[in-house]
């Protein structure tokens, strides 16, 4: 037995040694990175991919009409790519406007065929057709054209108004001016492909008929393991790409994305284990990175489920107003800088709107800034560390209007149990006992139930919940993004604005007399009012205007007390320092071709 | 082997094939009752593109027309279907390539616990009560009764980070090392405790004494008359086995990134993606069946005293 004893002291002896001199990293290679930005694609066909990472990947393989670039004080700005240039629209006498751009010079397809105009027609015609039904189709719903191809009754050979005068020029009129459109032109679902090529239908799916025109080529796809990538000689911009080859691990398993990364095989990886947060920000200073997203954490109410007392005789509009007011006043209870510092952890930036933090209106200015009516704090109500206790307050005072308080306690009585659920995750079980613990302290019982990812979407989609944890990350940097998703028909009305028992309820009012529309409505329903809001915002060409009654729409949204913005997302990654030229932007996209390494 | 023996086999091979079917007709229905869908996301698609996808996979047909067909398809073409979350590859594709590996690591892990399980156990045995018995009672005690997401995890920070001598990833060279490790350490202590408490029952039977009483030599008895005898148990555990490492793999090819079926498995159930749940259960399920009636064949060939029928 004591030799027994002695081995194990020796082994764990031994051990410790390894530990202590492990210290030092091996060089990184100079001529490929190894990064790990999430799991198996499903899908890297541009026109197809709706996923984060997988547009990551095409950004590094495809070159689009324009793309995302870092300007010198780091800002995410967008160039010309593809194009000479990206010039302004031209206003149609109808209210169209038509855009017209010249391709560069010998623009090339990875397997050296000429790249035509045409190719960008096919693309986006392809992307926004029936037959493809992909997820982002809808965004071309701002070219002329897309309404006949989805139509109920579909029109025949219905296509976009977009064509290829001659191999170098792409004509396109939109149905009206759209602010974001040069950002619409750098998004994945606007990338060409060619016709020859996506005709087999698993064209996307390997390396050996992948074919692009960006930075990369894709040169082999070890599926559910790792795709390696290649400098593409036909890139327009060769010279610029600095990084020979890109080899992406494909993990969708942040503790091993980390021990990755602590090993030093991967030198980018862009999730860690939410347990790891607070470990890693002093163990790893400079490489445990937080970017800008633009998204909002939220938590939503089914608007037609009823908060107030057992026995309350409110009833229609005053029973409505009643509920929007107490839906906002436990928004209040929850203390947002408590959940950033101490249960998510990200470094994310506590909510006063639902539109995010990063949308920036015609001016610059930040739109969350100008949210809301106070001049002494950020959107609609402070979530200053210092002003807590006066929220806090303030909502008591609220909701003593409306149920029975126990002074001696501290608590109320008769608030209705709340039933929040959120999808299995370990951060949004967190967030979901916080919120628990916060409103119990003034008597609300709130039970927690975790669904499963798919089961939660559909739950929360049906509006078969009364609270939801929910989230919203922007795919352009327009508000229209964060406001459109709350008309009456649209699939991400997790609220249920405008159906069931709401669809009745006629007691919202729309001015927009001062400006300069004449539209007033009183005690109209929420189709009558915010619908219409929506559509005249689409259909806006002013854009100061424009930007006025986004406001006026989150107004709306923010009365009703259904949304309560919890905190603006955060994009945290790790990334060796020794990696240099890399950037991100707050859509969520890396960009690696233009890295290179450091190893001094 | 007679004609009773074919006719078991024969038996047990139909009584497969109906157990198969009965998982693909569970299976199938309760995919189709569970809430969601497959082209559910965070944001949602437009009803219009989501009738126009249903429309293209069939999806918009009664369930039971589209079990009717599914069944067709497999049964004379063969045919899994595509996916319908990784548009453009075919369910047989994606197991195909999930199922080399899975196998390479599967199968890699069961012969290394079935050589040094016997080996061990056997060892163990012959030794009682000495040191080695104990220490390797002790060690697979512990084996055993560790999770294998537990084993994977304390192996990867040992090797991959404490003594970085290992890859943490599958798909880097010599990825496929600790996974098999993690996979082959609970049956291989199990075979062990299987095999010694075996062999030490052997060993104490009488016609073991009347070979020891008429001189034959240790190595003799220990081979030709324990062994032999003492792995019935052992071939027992062989199907209990496959299943364990089946599933045991699902975890662990997540924990090492490894890009085995395992992924494609739990993925699939995650997206209700219908036909890649269909086909790696079709796949996993057929697997446990085959090898349990392995299994039972076996005994008939190592004790010729078991009757099959």
């Amino acid at each position: 037995m004591k030799k027994l004893v002695a081995l194990f002291l020796a082994m764990a002896v031994m051990v410790c040694c390894f530990a202590s001199c492990g210290g030092g990293k091996a060089d990184l290679p100079t001529d490929s990175l190894s990064i790990c930005i999430g799991s198996e694609p499903d899908t890297l066909d541009p026109a197809l991919n709706s996923a984060v990472d997988g547009a990551t990947m095409i950004v590094q393989m495809f070159s689009g009409l324009a793309k995302w670039s870092q300007d010198a004080s780091g800002n995410a700005v967008i160039v010309a790519d593809c194009a000479v240039e990206l010039p302004a629209g031209v206003e149609n006498a109808d209210g169209t406007v038509t855009y017209t751009y010249t391709l560069k010079d010998g623009l090339k397809w990875s397997d050296g065929v000429a790249l035509k105009a045409s190719d960008f027609v096919f693309a986006w015609n392809r992307a926004a057709s029936v037959e493809l039904a992909a997820d982002y189709g809808y965004m071309f719903d701002v070219i002329d054209g897309y309404a006949d191809i989805w139509a109920e009754e579909p029109v025949e050979g219905a296509k976009l108004n977009v064509s290829a005068p001659d191999d170098k020029t792409i004509v396109v009129t939109l149905s009206n001016a759209v602010a974001y459109w040069n950002e619409l032109l750098a998004f994945p679902t606007y990338f060409p492909v060619r016709e020859d090529v996506v005709a087999n239908e698993s064209w996307a799916t390997e390396a050996a008929t992948y074919v692009c025109n960006g930075a990369y080529v894709m040169d082999a796809w070890t599926h559910d393991s790792v795709i390696t990538l290649k400098k593409n000689a036909n890139y327009h911009n060769a010279d610029a790409v600095t990084m020979p080859e890109l080899k992406c691990y494909l993990s969708d398993d942040a503790n091993n994305m980390l021990t990755n990364f602590k090993n030093g095989a991967w030198p980018m990886i862009d999730d860690v284990p939410t347990a790891e947060i607070p470990a890693l920000k002093t163990q790893y200073p400079d490489e445990f990175v937080v970017a800008g997203q633009i998204g909002t954490y939220y938590v939503c109410w089914n608007v037609n489920e009823t908060i107030l007392p057992a026995g309350s005789t409110l009833t229609g509009a005053d029973k409505a107003n009643a509920e929007a007011e107490i839906r906002n006043a436990i928004g209040l209870i929850l203390d947002r800088n408590h959940i950033v510092n101490n249960v998510s952890q990200a470094g994310e930036i506590p909510a006063s709107t639902f539109v995010p933090m990063g949308m920036t209106e015609e001016d610059g200015s930040e739109f969350y800034k100008n949210a809301g009516s106070s001049d002494s704090f950020n959107g609609y109500y402070d979530v200053a560390t210092s002003a807590y206790e006066a929220n806090y307050a303030a909502a008591v005072e609220t909701l003593k209007k409306y149920y029975t308080y126990d002074e001696a306690s501290g608590k109320f009585t008769n608030i209705p149990t709340l039933k929040y659920i959120y999808n299995t995750n370990d951060g949004h079980k967190a967030i979901a006992e916080y919120i628990q613990g916060a409103v119990a302290a003034i008597g609300i019982n709130m039970t927690l139930t975790n669904q499963e990812w798919n089961t939660f979407l559909n739950t929360r989609k049906d509006g078969d919940y009364s609270v939801a944890r929910n989230g919203w990350v922007a795919d352009y940097n327009d508000p229209i993004s964060f406001l459109d998703m709350w008309i009456t028909n649209s699939g991400n009305n997790d609220v249920q604005f405008g159906k069931g028992a709401h669809a009745e309820l006629a007691i919202y009012d729309l001015d927009l007399t001062a400006y300069g529309y004449d539209i007033k409505v009183e005690d109209g329903t929420w189709a009558e009012t915010y619908d219409v809001l929506i559509a005249e915002i689409k259909a806006c060409k002013d854009a100061a205007t424009r930007y006025d009654l986004m406001h006026v729409a989150e107004d709306m949204i923010m009365s009703t007390g259904c949304i309560t913005p919890i905190y603006y997302y955060t994009d945290i990654y790790m990334l060796d320092s020794r990696v240099e030229g890399f950037f991100s932007i707050p859509l969520g996209y890396k960009f690696f071709m233009y890295t290179t390494i450091n190893n001094d | 082997m007679n004609s009773k023996t074919l006719l078991y086999i024969l038996k047990r091979l139909v009584l497969a094939l109906v157990t198969v079917w009965v998982i693909i007709t569970i299976t199938f229905f309760v995919t189709r009752l569970v809430p969601g869908g497959p082209f559910q996301s965070e944001k949602a698609i437009t009803p219009e593109a989501q009738a126009a996808l249903e429309a293209k996979y069939g999806l918009d047909k009664p369930v039971f027309e589209q079990y009717l067909t599914y069944l067709k398809d497999i049964v004379t073409k063969f045919e899994f279907g595509p996916s319908l979350k990784q548009r453009g590859r075919d369910v047989i594709d994606i197991i195909g390539d999930g199922l080399g590996v899975s196998a390479i690591l599967g199968l890699t892990a069961a012969a290394i616990a079935i050589v040094c399980g016997v080996l061990l156990g056997s060892v163990a045995a012959l030794r009682r009560n000495k040191i080695i018995d104990k220490v390797i009672m002790v060690v697979t005690t512990a084996f055993v009764s560790m999770p294998s997401f537990i084993m994977g995890t304390l192996l990867l920070i040992l090797f991959c980070v404490t003594i970085p001598i290992l890859p943490a990833n599958g798909a880097l060279s010599g990825g496929l090392v600790l996974p098999i490790i993690t996979l082959a350490l609970y049956p291989t202590a199990y075979i062990t405790r299987l095999t010694r408490s075996s062999m030490l029952d052997v060993l104490g039977q009488d016609y073991i004494r009347t070979a020891k009483a008429k001189g034959v030599s240790a190595r003799s008895i220990i081979f030709k008359h324990a062994l032999k005898n003492s792995l019935i148990p052992v071939i027992t555990y062989c199907g209990p086995m496959l299943a364990y490492i089946v599933t045991g793999s699902l975890v662990v090819e997540r924990i090492f990134a490894v890009n085995g079926i395992g992924r494609a498995f739990v993925s699939s159930i995650t997206d209700r993606d219908y036909p890649l749940i269909m086909g790696t259960t079709i796949v996993l399920a057929t697997l446990i069946v085959v090898m349990n009636l392995v299994s039972d064949i076996l005994y008939k060939v190592v004790d010729p005293r078991i009757k099959l029928e």
